[in-house]
């Protein structure tokens, strides 16, 4: 080897170490630059993936929060069905209530108005019998037909003692016209005079006159009729009979007649112990 | 102790006791009767009744002539006044209305009508 070469060479040998010196600090800057970026892609990354989980937190918390609310609207919904069926038995109920409360006003209603019809049949015989003047029986019979029963015209009559003839004894709703008598027989009066079968119109409004009274009560005594009341009209606001009506026309048939001989019999004696003279012996009788 | 106190006024007695029996259905209330205008006057006049009930066709005076008498009393000029009668035309029962009746009946009466009004103008259950 010549000096030539080896200058060349120790030339050579002395640019490589500067060569690799600047290759190596490229490389190492290189190197550093890259790790730098790399670094920062990293920490980029980071943030970007923090961000995502910080998105990610939300959007579970989100839905967690709607799963809730769901669960919550269901629980509501429950709670809704529930009431809604307790709310229904509730109008059952109310609505059962409703009826038995209905039944029950009805059934006091029915009531009263039964122990309204007692109270007319009480108090219709204790006047009838509260009397023993003629004139007091006739006139509680009068305000019995007018006040209990509504009769506006009616007649009474009671048979002589033939029993050929019936008088009125007692009218209303006439004004000044005068009766004519009755014969058992004649005309509707008449039939009930002889067969003691009441006669009574199942409509109010249907005749009205003395030939065909709306109705015609006998008089009884036992079986036999001793009189009738005749009941030409009612008061105009009457429109139909009562439940009671029939029942006071049985009552006034029973009890009407009654009273009058009672009435009679007392006028014609010296009080009342004269009244009661002799009737150790009738209650002796066997009849 | 009655809460209420009524005033009958009836000169049939029959009437008189029908109305007493149907009042009586009715707790609370207590019932003085009278048998005409005069002697409801005099009632009226020694009591407080917080109801009248009166006839319209009554001797001596009549229950229109009463409804009239109370209206101008101060001590009963509101008291609630029913009235019961035969009469049952709609002129009649405008002319009581218009002297100051509050309710109009007509005989004969039912008694659950009856206890219904006064149990209504009393304002009971």
């Amino acid at each position: 080897m010549s000096d030539g070469d080896s200058d060349e060479r120790d030339d050579r040998s002395s640019e490589r170490p500067a060569d690799l010196s600047r290759e190596r600090e490229s490389f190492v800057r290189q190197f550093l630059r890259k790790g730098v970026e790399l670094t920062e892609s990293l920490i980029e990354d980071n943030k970007s993936l923090r961000s995502d989980l910080a998105e990610a937190q939300r959007e579970i918390a989100r839905l967690r929060a709607q799963v809730a609310s769901d669960d919550a609207i269901r629980d509501l919904l429950r709670k809704i069905e529930g009431l809604e069926v307790e709310r229904n038995k509730l109008l059952e109920r109310s609505s059962e209530l409703e009826d038995a409360t209905r039944r029950t006003e009805h059934r006091n209603f029915e009531v009263e108005q039964e122990l309204h019809d007692l109270a007319n049949l009480y108090i219709a015989s204790s006047h009838l019998h509260s009397t023993l003047s003629a004139r007091g029986v006739t006139r509680h019979l009068k305000e019995l037909l007018q006040q209990l029963v509504g009769a506006e015209a009616f007649a009474i009559y009671l048979l002589d003692s033939a029993g050929s003839i019936a008088r009125p004894i007692a009218q209303d709703g006439f004004g000044s016209e005068a009766l004519a008598s009755v014969r058992p027989g004649e005309g509707a009066i008449g039939e009930v005079l002889m067969t003691g079968v009441p006669r009574v119109h199942d409509r109010v409004d249907v005749g009205g006159t003395l030939d065909n009274p709306i109705a015609v009560i006998p008089l009884m005594v036992r079986d036999r009729a001793v009189g009738a009341i005749a009941i030409l009209s009612l008061f105009r606001q009457k429109e139909v009979w009562a439940a009671v009506d029939r029942e006071l026309f049985n009552l006034l048939g029973s009890h009407a007649a009654t009273a009058l001989i009672a009435a009679n019999l007392y006028a014609e004696a010296e009080g009342p112990l004269a009244a009661l003279r002799g009737i150790d012996d009738h209650l002796t009788q066997t009849s | 102790m009655a809460d209420y106190s009524c005033l009958v006024v009836e000169d049939s007695p029959m009437m008189r006791q029908l109305l007493v029996f149907a009042l009586a259905r009715i707790k609370r209330i207590s019932v003085t009767e009278a048998e005409d205008g005069v002697d409801a006057l005099r009632k009226l006049a020694g009591a407080r009744f917080d109801l009248v009930v009166t006839d319209i066709n009554m001797p001596i005076m009549d229950g229109l002539k009463l409804v009239k008498r109370i209206r101008s009393d101060e001590t009963h000029k509101d008291v609630p006044i029913i009235i019961i009668t035969t009469e049952g035309s709609t002129e009649d029962r405008q002319r009581a209305m218009a002297l100051g009746a509050n309710a109009y009946i007509t005989k004969p009466i039912q008694a659950p009508q009856v206890i219904q009004k006064v149990k209504e103008l009393l304002k009971l259950e």
